[in-house]
């Protein structure tokens, strides 16, 4: 008979570890789990008691009720609102965060009133938003949200590529300056290329941001460019919750986000701490 | 030949003129064809959120799209955010309704800020003064005019019934033990005591499997059951001359103890359900006594169960076993209700209305409210006639006598100015009462609450308003 | 990066008058646009709105009148006000321990190498970027008394069937929505925490090890100074997210049972937009304005010093 080897101490804290780490994920994903199965499950499997932890047969039947009745507009607006928003805001504030990175326009001041823009919660300016809208005949139109997300983006893209652009060496530019490139052609030619990752991971952020806001867009939509988040409130109600089309509808809001993060997982750190933790 | 006749009646319409609507022509056919001009045009409307929207979007909206060429867009949002959502849409001026569904409770406040339009002018020209007669009077008298002024068409016979086992109710052992227990006859609750002995008999003898009730519980709804049990047992709401409110009287505490007490008979998590986990329990045979609004009966008598729509109701376990009644005290709210307005807002005005009047119209409506998958129930003296619906099921004609009762001797929803923040301060107060706190400690936060709410409306103001809707037969019992 | 100079720098073109003009005034030009955007979206808004907050604005009733400081001084007798105020803070202070200690044992657990590390963290930080909406929603789903699977996990684990009515039971409504906010969150702390703690120096560790310093003693002396920064500006984040805490929230409970749940951010949105009163919600605004920025230049302060 052949004598085991044993587990050294290290090896045995590895697999441990590995317990520990496959529990914590199992409890984290459990809700987007849960969420995922119910968008698969019939009324029937829906409303069981006790609950069925796995639909018997995967089917659509819940998406294609949203396909049908025209609700995934709201995805299509979200995409349009959120996408147009984001871009926009990531020309202006690059080009702004340049500035201030560069020629110090404005001083710390300028940076730092800002990124307090950024600060301001959103339920304290919504009404006086909502009623300056309302007189300009703003509500419940894309220019309308757009423009609201690309402001609400800003501070945020200024910030974080302020300090993406401080991060580039002076000397590069300086020498393309000094070899008689202009200012505009610096900027696209060699700062541009430099910055292009956290350029990406920038934009990914605000659409994120944009994608997920709830309270602007309930406040300022009515019938024509609903945004996804509001569309999933229209399923709850004293009549009754429509499990079946929440889930489904939370899945279909849920996956571009989903995608779009796990590209930009090594700018994520960065990213969400406003850029105070370069990961 | 279709663009002839079409040209034909655009030409007898053009010659009559408005003053004098063709009598042979019903008030659907006249809009259908006054509408045809806007063919392509889309008109949206808001309608309650789940269920009921099924109508606009299953049945008819594209029936409307296919008779005249009007899209229609149907915006659901959630009943307690209707009032809301349509003050919302008229202050911004953004006019992105065209057609309303709105709460009767709330259309003096709407048309007093002017978001509904006038539809005067509109009934005369499209000749449809006379089908409106046709709406029962609870309805047409409460529910059509604001300041005699008719800003919207009642649609929804929109009335609580109670709803029972007779299969249990008429079982001989259970009869024996009751009349045994209680000295008086198993039958339909004739007040709340009654329903309360009923109730925890049928628990104790029938438990888990057979609850005795089960009510829905969770806002906005319980609020409608409370506002008639506790004019029933002889509260007010103000005091109509100082307008101090009173629902913290001793008859607000007592229909707030009953009602907590009850939960103790009705299946366990009650306090969370709503609309659906309620129907849900009944249909499925877990309680023997509910009360509801009609499409209860129908969906409980297996009307329908084919269908699509309704796939997601679980199949009724009880069909023809189930008896309508009264309400105990008899005299049941005519909660909620739903008329079709206009939006002042519109930009599609004239389209909008005569989509409206189309679905109000005997014609449309006969067929809407027969909708298996719908909410809407009968408010015409020709529904409750109809051979037709009186043949759906064999036990329908009870069903639609009861409604037709229950509708005449119906008690209206409290409507003053800003009813909206008092209906908040209702629908709070009895999810706090589910949550467990002090029943007096509610209702005098609801007495303070509703005070509060008076004197920014300004008190002499609300106590004229007050006293127009308390004169109304149907707003206290004599 | 694959740019070379070469290519361009050869060709010395002189630039016209306007290409001048464009190039010295070029750090206020690129400024211009983003600024205007944040002015006219931020600033001017809250002007206007603080015009309406001295006036008598309500849903009926459009009178432009000035009240003065009535709408102010309606503020300290608005007692559900203050309640809302309260519950924000309730769940501020005990959310955001958690998040940070849960975010930290997270961190502990990656910290040292191991293979797949990459995926255990892709796979966490997913709560994180879900929309709250959906978070809410989700655990709508999770808690629901008879369709949900949270009751039959802790009926399985205690025996005995537990019922819970988590949204209507008013001792744990708060738990509800701390535990769909941890949820949330937590990875939040805990992807700042492993980059934070991956940073502390290793041949100070590896000196405490052999001197045979406890953990705890390292833990103090080591590596808490070390993150200290990291959890400073992560706390103000998340801080200032949980004082404006409404979609959770909204789909979670509604800010019931009663207002027994009811945050600032819901009474707000509840007085403006379901009450229209137009005038009086301005005031709330500022109310608002007044207690963030106070922790908004603590937020700034600190971040200065993190960075």
């Amino acid at each position: 008979m052949r004598l085991m080897k044993l587990p050294t101490r290290k090896g045995r804290v590895l697999v441990l570890r590995y317990i520990g780490a496959g529990v914590v994920t199992l409890l984290f994903l459990f809700p987007v789990y849960w969420l995922f199965m119910i968008s698969f499950k019939t009324p029937d499997e829906i409303y069981h008691v006790p609950p069925l932890w796995m639909p018997g047969q995967i089917q659509f039947s819940n998406y294609y009720v949203l396909f049908k009745d025209g609700d995934v507009m709201a995805i299509l607006n979200s995409l349009i609102v959120a996408g147009v928003s984001s871009a926009i805001a990531i020309i202006l504030g690059t080009l702004c965060a340049y500035s201030l990175a560069r020629f110090g326009t404005g001083g710390e001041n300028l940076a730092m009133w800002i990124i307090s823009q950024r600060m301001i919660p959103p339920i304290a300016v919504v009404f006086p938003i909502f009623l300056i809208y309302v007189y300009f005949g703003l509500v419940d139109g894309y220019f309308g949200l757009i423009v609201l997300y690309t402001a609400f983006n800003l501070p945020y893209v200024i910030w974080m590529m302020r300090g993406y652009i401080v991060d580039v060496p002076l000397e590069l530019e300086e020498s393309a300056l000094v070899d008689g490139l202009n200012r505009w052609q610096v900027i696209w030619k060699v700062v541009f290329p430099m910055v292009r990752p956290g350029l990406m991971a920038t934009s990914v952020f605000t659409f994120v941001f944009a994608w997920n806001d709830f309270l602007f867009a309930l406040v300022l939509t009515r019938t024509e460019v609903i945004t996804f988040p509001v569309m999933l409130t229209h399923y709850f109600g004293g009549q009754s919750n429509f499990w079946a089309k929440i889930a489904a509808m939370s899945v279909l809001g849920t996956l571009p986000i989903f995608v779009a993060v796990t590209v930009m997982q090594r700018y994520l750190v960065r990213g969400i701490s406003l850029g105070a933790v370069k990961g | 030949m279709k663009f002839r006749t079409l040209l034909g009646v655009a030409a007898i319409l053009a010659l009559t003129g408005v003053s004098a609507p063709a009598a042979d022509k019903d008030a659907a056919d006249i809009a259908v064809e006054a509408a045809k001009k806007y063919a392509g045009t889309t008109i949206s409307i808001v309608w309650e959120a789940g269920l009921q929207s099924l109508d606009p979007l299953n049945y008819s909206g594209p029936k409307w799209e296919k008779l005249t060429g009007i899209k229609v867009k149907v915006v659901e949002v959630p009943t307690d955010q209707m009032f809301t959502k349509i003050m919302q849409d008229f202050k911004s001026g953004a006019g992105a309704y065209d057609a309303l569904n709105v709460i009767p409770s709330w259309m003096p406040d709407l048309a007093r800020a002017g978001a509904l339009e006038p539809l005067d002018k509109y009934v005369d020209k499209f000749g449809y003064r006379d089908e409106l007669q046709d709406i029962a009077a609870a309805y047409r008298d409460n529910q059509m005019q604001y300041d005699g002024k008719i800003f919207g068409f009642p649609d929804d016979g929109d009335v609580m019934l109670l709803y029972y086992r007779k299969d249990i109710f008429e079982d001989p052992k259970m009869k024996e033990g009751f009349k045994a227990k209680f000295g008086y006859e198993l039958a339909p609750p004739k007040d709340w005591k009654q329903l309360d002995d009923i109730g925890q008999f049928i628990t104790d003898k029938m438990a888990p499997k057979v609850y005795g009730a089960g009510f829905f519980r969770t806002a906005p709804y319980p609020q409608y059951m409370f506002q008639e049990r506790f004019r029933m047992e002889g509260g007010k709401f103000f005091n109509a001359d100082t307008m101090k409110s009173t629902v913290n009287s001793d008859v607000g505490l007592k229909v707030f103890k009953q009602m907590l007490a009850e939960n103790k008979f009705m299946p366990p998590g009650v306090e969370q359900w709503n609309f659906v986990d309620n129907l849900a329990a009944f249909l499925q045979g877990t309680t023997a006594m509910t009360i509801s609004w009609p499409p209860y009966g129908r969906w409980a008598a297996g009307y329908g169960s084919g269908e699509e729509a309704l796939k997601w109701v679980p199949k009724s376990q009880v069909a023809g076993k189930v008896g309508y009644a009264l309400t105990p005290l008899g005299r049941p709210e005519l909660g909620v209700g739903f008329d079709l307005s206009v939006s002042a807002t519109s930009k599609n005005k004239e389209a909008a209305y005569l989509f409206i009047q189309w679905l109000n119209s005997k014609k449309t409506s006969l067929e809407r409210v027969q909708l298996p998958y719908t909410l809407r129930d009968p408010f015409r003296l020709s529904h409750y006639a109809s051979e037709k619906y009186r043949a759906l099921w064999p036990d329908a004609p009870a069903y639609l006598d009861t409604i037709k009762t229950s509708g005449e001797k119906g008690l209206l929803d409290l409507s003053l100015l800003q009813q909206d923040k008092y209906d908040e301060a209702m629908t709070k107060a009895i999810s706090s009462l589910w949550a467990g706190e002090d029943p007096k400690t509610i209702l005098d936060r609801m007495a303070q609450q509703f005070d509060a709410i008076t004197e920014k409306v300004g008190i002499e103001n609300q106590k004229a308003v007050y006293k127009v809707w308390a004169a109304k037969p149907g707003a206290y019992p004599q | 990066m694959t740019f070379s100079l070469s290519f361009n720098g050869t060709e010395h073109r002189r630039p016209s008058r306007l290409g001048r003009v464009l190039e010295d005034r070029l750090p206020y030009l690129i400024v211009a646009p983003a600024i205007l955007v944040l002015l006219l979206v931020g600033l001017f808004p809250l002007i206007y709105s603080l015009i309406v907050s001295f006036q008598r604005i309500t849903m009926t009733d459009n009178d432009t009148s000035f009240a003065g400081l009535l709408n102010y001084a309606e503020l300290f007798r608005d007692t559900r006000l203050w309640a809302s105020l309260g519950h924000t803070a309730i769940i501020t202070a005990i959310a955001l321990p958690l998040e940070l200690l849960i975010g930290f044992l997270m961190a502990q657990l990656f910290i040292d190498r191991m293979p797949g590390r990459q995926l255990f963290v892709a796979l966490l930080v997913l709560p994180t970027v879900i929309s709250p909406i959906v978070a809410g929603a989700t655990w709508r789903l999770l808690f629901d008394v008879r369709f949900g699977p949270i009751g039959e996990i802790l009926s399985f684990f205690a025996g005995e069937p537990i019922r819970i009515l988590w949204t209507v039971n008013p001792a744990y409504v708060y738990p509800a929505i701390i535990i769909c906010e941890v949820w949330q969150w937590s990875p939040f702390m805990f992807l700042l925490l492993l980059a934070a703690l991956s940073n502390v120096d290793q041949s100070q560790l590896e000196a405490a090890e052999i001197d045979g310093a406890s953990y705890l003693r390292v833990l103090r002396a080591i590596i808490l100074p070390a993150i200290a920064p990291v959890i400073a500006v992560a706390c103000l984040i998340r801080g200032l997210d949980l004082v404006r805490i409404f979609d959770i929230i909204w789909a979670l409970t509604e800010g019931g049972p009663g207002s027994m749940t009811e945050t600032i951010s819901l009474y707000t949105y509840v007085q403006g937009f379901s009450q229209f009163e137009t005038s009086y919600t301005a005031a709330i605004s500022f109310l608002v304005i007044a207690l963030l920025t106070l922790i908004t230049t603590l937020v700034l302060k600190r971040m200065e010093i993190a960075r």
